[in-house]
């Protein structure tokens, strides 16, 4: 499937940091795609680069098979959606009906639904709105311009959980109907979990981890039980994280265990728990700086090869 | 419908700045102006005709000078048509190009239109004697003071100009802030200065001041919209690496 967005080498310096350093990713077309990391690791900048909101200081960017930046041609068929957008002195109407000129394919149904859902109030200036509020409104905007590329950068902060649930909804069964490719970054890992089909993690502006969601699932283990038998069973094992309370361990050993690997935990009386998404983001995140990292294989290549 | 009106009309999906703001802060400068002049006393003087000595209202010099208030508002406008609505007009896929000649064809017909509506202004105060209180509120001594035409022309040009040399300067915030603001006005400052001593050394005043003197407002206008030209293109300069 031809990528509807591809990246390669992308730095982008600022005066005193690195934002991004020498990224290369590519997105296929008609995808939902988890953006992961922590707080500072790039995601907001990559997502601006890709809008062309921002510049990028070296490599190449390809949205929709033509560079971003100030192309007309790819602008009109890609919607961002940010946490910190910054509006003009509009109520909510406003932005909406300005929304609608610009997005051929824009679906006022699904936007009148989508502000119900939210409860949010058309004549109410977007100034005056709550951060969940205007995340909603981000939201309606985002999924209503029904873009071929859609990015959302932290959609729903401020939103509740039942909020953040019509989100994960409303996205899906509207996605259903009218496939495209979306972007999406989020803190909310595991919650937003089942919507991917593709994880990117970055990390201190660099990607530490690409794969299909689906080949993830299993990728580590926590093995946890007596120090003795957690040891046994994870000796000659690549292991990313070990911890020790008293007499019971619990290691995070790395590859896919086979059903004998299943039984002989079992004899020995030891519990397997699978990582979750989240979890294995905050493994992927310490990846380079755990102690044990030297004889692993980066995250990326098992996941690419699942 | 082109990309540059989706723009000017963006900026107009809430026109209560761009078409209601203005003319309230104009309506409210006249009215005070109407009633200092209701209230001041005409000066007089006297000539002498055929039947002896009579006493004339002298009503000539009395201009207000109030409507450079609607100018400055463009200025006003110019910055804030960039502030706060470049942001989430680039969210919605314009691109910086569209973004700055949509809001530039926003201020030529703004410009346009509201300085039709000066002039019109202009007739009414002629036709009424200055509002019937001798107040020349509308015609500005030199500037707007000729035909319909003129008035229109001049107004429409001085209108746009400021409109752009907000955006301008808009845009130089948005990229450097306060103090690549302060920067830029010294900057300007520092161009001037520089005429003044190449002008000085050159013992130019008298040509400068010949230039100035045989100048006709049709002159002048035509000067002020290369002006407005030039700095429609240092906006367009500049907003090209502008990032939000």
């Amino acid at each position: 499937m031809t990528p509807a967005i591809s990246v390669a080498g992308l730095t982008r310096r600022y005066r005193d940091q690195v934002a991004l350093d020498d990224v290369s990713v590519e997105i296929e077309a008609g995808s939902i795609t988890g953006l992961l990391g922590r707080n500072g690791a790039g995601k907001t900048t990559l997502l601006r680069v890709l809008a062309g909101q921002e510049f990028q200081s070296s490599g190449s960017v390809s949205v929709l098979g033509g560079p971003p930046a100030e192309n007309e041609h790819v602008l009109r068929r890609m919607v961002f959606v940010r946490e910190d957008q910054v509006y003009p002195d509009f109520k909510v109407r406003h932005a909406l009906r300005a929304a609608s000129w610009f997005y051929p394919n824009w679906e006022a149904g699904l936007a009148d639904a989508l502000i119900a859902d939210f409860d949010l109030r058309p004549d109410k200036a977007i100034k005056k709105l709550s951060r969940g509020m205007r995340s909603a409104l981000g939201i309606t905007i985002g999924l209503a311009a029904r873009a071929e590329v859609t990015l959302f950068d932290e959609p729903y902060a401020g939103l509740d959980a039942v909020a953040r649930q019509i989100f994960y909804d409303r996205l899906l069964a509207d996605y259903a109907e009218s496939p495209r490719t979306i972007l999406l970054s989020t803190h909310l890992i595991d919650e937003a979990a089942a919507l991917f089909e593709n994880v990117v993690v970055i990390d201190r502006g660099r990607v530490v981890l690409e794969a299909a969601a689906d080949g993830l699932r299993g990728i580590a283990t926590t093995v946890s039980g007596p120090v003795l038998a957690v040891d046994e069973f994870t000796a000659g094992r690549p292991v990313w994280n070990r911890r020790r309370l008293g007499s019971q361990a619990s290691v995070v050993t790395v590859g896919q265990l086979d059903e004998a690997a299943r039984a002989r935990a079992r004899s020995l009386g030891l519990d397997l728990a699978p990582l979750t998404l989240q979890q294995l983001v905050v493994h992927a995140a310490e990846w380079p700086a755990a102690p044990e990292a030297a004889d692993v294989p980066p995250p990326a290549m098992e996941g690419a090869s699942a | 419908m082109s990309t540059l009106v989706k723009v000017a009309r963006y900026h107009l999906v809430q026109p209560f700045q761009y078409l209601g703001l203005t003319w309230m802060v104009l309506a409210f400068t006249f009215a005070v102006n109407e009633i200092i002049f209701a209230v001041a006393p005409v000066s007089h003087h006297t000539v002498t005709t055929a039947h002896g000595l009579v006493s004339v209202a002298s009503t000539d010099g009395r201009y207000t000078g109030a409507l450079c208030s609607f100018f400055i508002l463009f200025l006003v406008l110019g910055v804030t048509s960039i502030g706060r609505s470049l942001p989430f007009g680039l969210a919605l896929g314009m691109s910086r190009r569209s973004y700055y000649m949509g809001t530039a064809l926003l201020a030529v017909v703004l410009a346009c239109a509201d300085g039709l509506a000066l002039t019109a202004l202009q007739a009414i105060e002629r036709a009424t004697d200055g509002w019937g209180v001798h107040m020349h509120f509308f015609r500005v001594a030199y500037l707007l003071n000729g035909p319909w035409y003129l008035t229109w022309l001049t107004s429409f040009v001085g209108l746009a100009l400021l409109f752009v040399y907000g955006m301008w300067f808009g845009i130089v915030h948005r990229r450097w802030n306060l103090f690549g603001t302060l920067t830029f006005i010294a900057a300007q400052v520092t161009v001037l200065l520089g005429a003044v001593l190449v002008i000085t050394w050159a013992h130019g005043w008298t040509g400068v001041g010949h230039f100035f003197t045989g100048l006709t407002v049709a002159g002048l206008t035509g000067l002020l919209a290369a002006l407005a030209v030039a700095l429609l293109a240092g906006g367009h300069a500049t907003i090209r690496r502008a990032t939000v």
